[in-house]
Parts: C-alpha cells; structure tokens; sequence
C-alpha cells in the first residue's frame, strides 16, 4: 500500500490503513520526539497526539509534500510545545517552591532519573550533560540538529520540514554544533562529568 | 616564551573549535591534517577529543528507541474514547441549547400564568371577605353578641 491509498484509507476512516500508517512510521515519530523532549514516556505520548492529529485531519492532506515530511513537521511542532508547557509549570513551580520551601522538586528530580534504571550512573551523566546542552540551543538550531543526528535526515529534507532553505539548515546545524561543542567544552574544564 | 605559550593557547582553542566538526569528517583535507598533527602532540586536546566523541555517541545509543509493544493498543483506545467523546458532544451541542431554550420558554409561560392568576383572584378574595365581615357584622348585632356571651 502506498502512501496516497494510505491516506485514502484514513480519509474515508479505515481503522486498517491507520494501523498500518502507525506501524510504519511509530519508530520514526517516537525517535523524533525523543531527541527533543529526552523521555521515552513523553515521546510515546507525543507520538500518540502526532497519529491522532494525523487521523483527524487526514482529509487536509493533499500529497504535496511527503507524508513522512507532514509526520516530521507534527511531531516536532507537538514536542516543542511540550517543552514550551514545561518551562510555563517548572516556572510556576519555582514560584510556589518559593513559599513552600521547595519541597516538591526532589522527587521529580528522582522519577526522571528512574527512567532508564538499567544505565550506569557514568552513562546518566553524560547523557544528561548532552541533554542539558541540546536544551540550551534555540528551537531551530534544536529541531535542525536533532532531527539530523538523531533521524540522519538529510539537509534537503530538514528544509522542506522546516520550510527554510538550504542555505539556513547548513547554517543552522553549523551553529547548532559550536553552541553544543562549547558548552561540552565548558563543561569539560568544570569536570562536570 | 610568552609569544610560544600564547600561539599555543590559541592553537588549542581553535583547534577545540573545531573538533566537533572533526569528528564528523566536516574539515578540509588542510584543516583535518592541522589538526591531526595537533592531536598527536597535545595529550589535552586528545583527551577532550575522546570527552567530545563519548558524548556524540550517546546519541547513537539512544537513537532508534524500542517502541512500545502496545503503541497501538493504547492509540487505538484513544481513538475510540475521542470518537465516543466527539459524538457525545455533538449530541450535547445540539441538546444543550434545545433543553435549556424550552427550560426558558416554560419559565416564562409559567411566570406569565401564575402572574396573570394571581393578580385577580387576590383582589376579589380580599373584597369578598371584607364583604363578608361586613355582612356578618350587619347580620349579627352587637346587642344580641352580648348577650350570647353572657
């Protein structure tokens, strides 16, 4: 089945086509979430919201682009969005923890280390150095390297997912790499890890 | 000597530049073999070069996540409850105005007709009893009331 009976299916509320749709592409929308949001359970449920969003509006769908393109566009706008709606609650949060004395921050702290449990701490570390310093690149040098080094895509295809031109994703990925190296250097002189 | 450790120092943050870009086999054949040459002589340089290549490969780890075996379970029941819900509420998007412009019609036909009952009806009771004391009190003289209690 190719990608316009795919749609097809979907359009007219084919339960089949749709699971099919999500078998195909699951990895690939889980993977892109991940390199943004960091956290397998928040990149599944990211990419549950991409399928169901792809399931209402199928019918807008009108195969100028690559469907795998659409899919890529949804799930990085969604993760952004998801991070944007966790820098709103953690600011909040540092507001209340003024008056409460922070007594809330601890465990959360702790569930998010729990996330992978079968990972050395050496390894947590520095997973959650990268992390941190992919955090810190803004959303489109974020979205250009991630979506380069984490899905391999190539520069011509980031630019038509992020409508830019070419030009701007080399220059993106470009600055993305020097923020992260000198943030890893920093980080290095510190011994962080 | 001053001159030698300040060349030096800037070797080594221009070299630091650009390892990362090294590493990805993104230098010119000059730049790569400066570098490299680099390398061999600057143990600091090495070792941020491996810190550097330790941190890259996280990604490679990371990358390609096992995906849940009930993804589509799970999607699937979504699905359907935001199905459920969708109908529901286009039931109650219907039904909500409809019950709640009746409620108002019958309010006001109601108001209208206690209104338009209790108005008259007040008016005639209270004359009728007024008429009725007053016959009662033409009816029964005040002489003979007396002399009843007596």
């Amino acid at each position: 089945m190719d990608e316009a009976q795919l749609i097809n299916g979907i359009q007219q509320g084919d339960h089949k086509s749709f699971q099919i749709l999500v078998e195909t592409y699951q990895r690939m929308v889980v993977n892109t979430c991940l390199g943004i949001v960091h956290n397998k359970a928040d990149a599944e449920d990211l990419a549950q919201d991409v399928f169901l969003e792809i399931f209402r509006t199928a019918e807008n769908f009108r195969g100028e682009a690559k469907l795998s393109t659409w899919l890529y566009r949804i799930a990085t706008n969604r993760s952004l969005n998801l991070i944007r709606n966790n820098k709103r609650k953690r600011f909040f949060q540092s507001i209340e923890e003024t008056f409460t004395g922070g007594r809330n921050r601890t465990s959360e702290i702790s569930e998010n280390r729990n996330d992978q449990p079968d990972r050395n701490i050496t390894d947590q570390q520095r997973s959650d150095l990268l992390h941190r310093a992919i955090d810190r690149l803004p959303e489109k040098q974020r979205i250009a390297f991630t979506l380069n080094k984490y899905e391999e895509l190539p520069y011509q295809q980031i630019a038509e997912i992020m409508e830019i031109s070419l030009a701007s994703v080399e220059s993106l990925i470009h600055r993305a790499k020097k923020n992260l190296q000198e943030q890893l250097l920093d980080c290095y002189k510190k011994k962080c890890v | 000597m001053v001159s030698y450790i300040k060349s030096n120092k800037m070797k080594h943050s221009s070299i630091h530049k650009d390892l990362i870009f090294y590493i990805d086999n993104e230098l010119s054949v000059e730049r790569r073999i400066a570098v490299e040459k680099h390398l061999e002589e600057c143990a600091d340089c090495r070792s941020f070069l491996s810190f550097l290549q330790e941190e890259i490969q996280i990604i490679e780890k990371e990358k390609k996540p096992e995906v849940s075996p009930f993804f589509f379970t799970r999607l699937s029941a979504r699905l359907e409850e935001k199905q459920f819900y969708q109908t529901q509420s286009q039931w109650v998007r219907l039904a909500q105005p409809a019950f709640f412009s009746l409620v108002l019609l019958a309010g006001i036909y109601g108001g209208l007709k206690l209104g338009s009952n209790a108005s008259s009806p007040k008016v005639n009771q209270q004359t009728t009893s007024s008429i009725q004391m007053l016959n009662d009190f033409a009816a029964e003289p005040i002489e003979s009331f007396l002399l009843d209690e007596l």
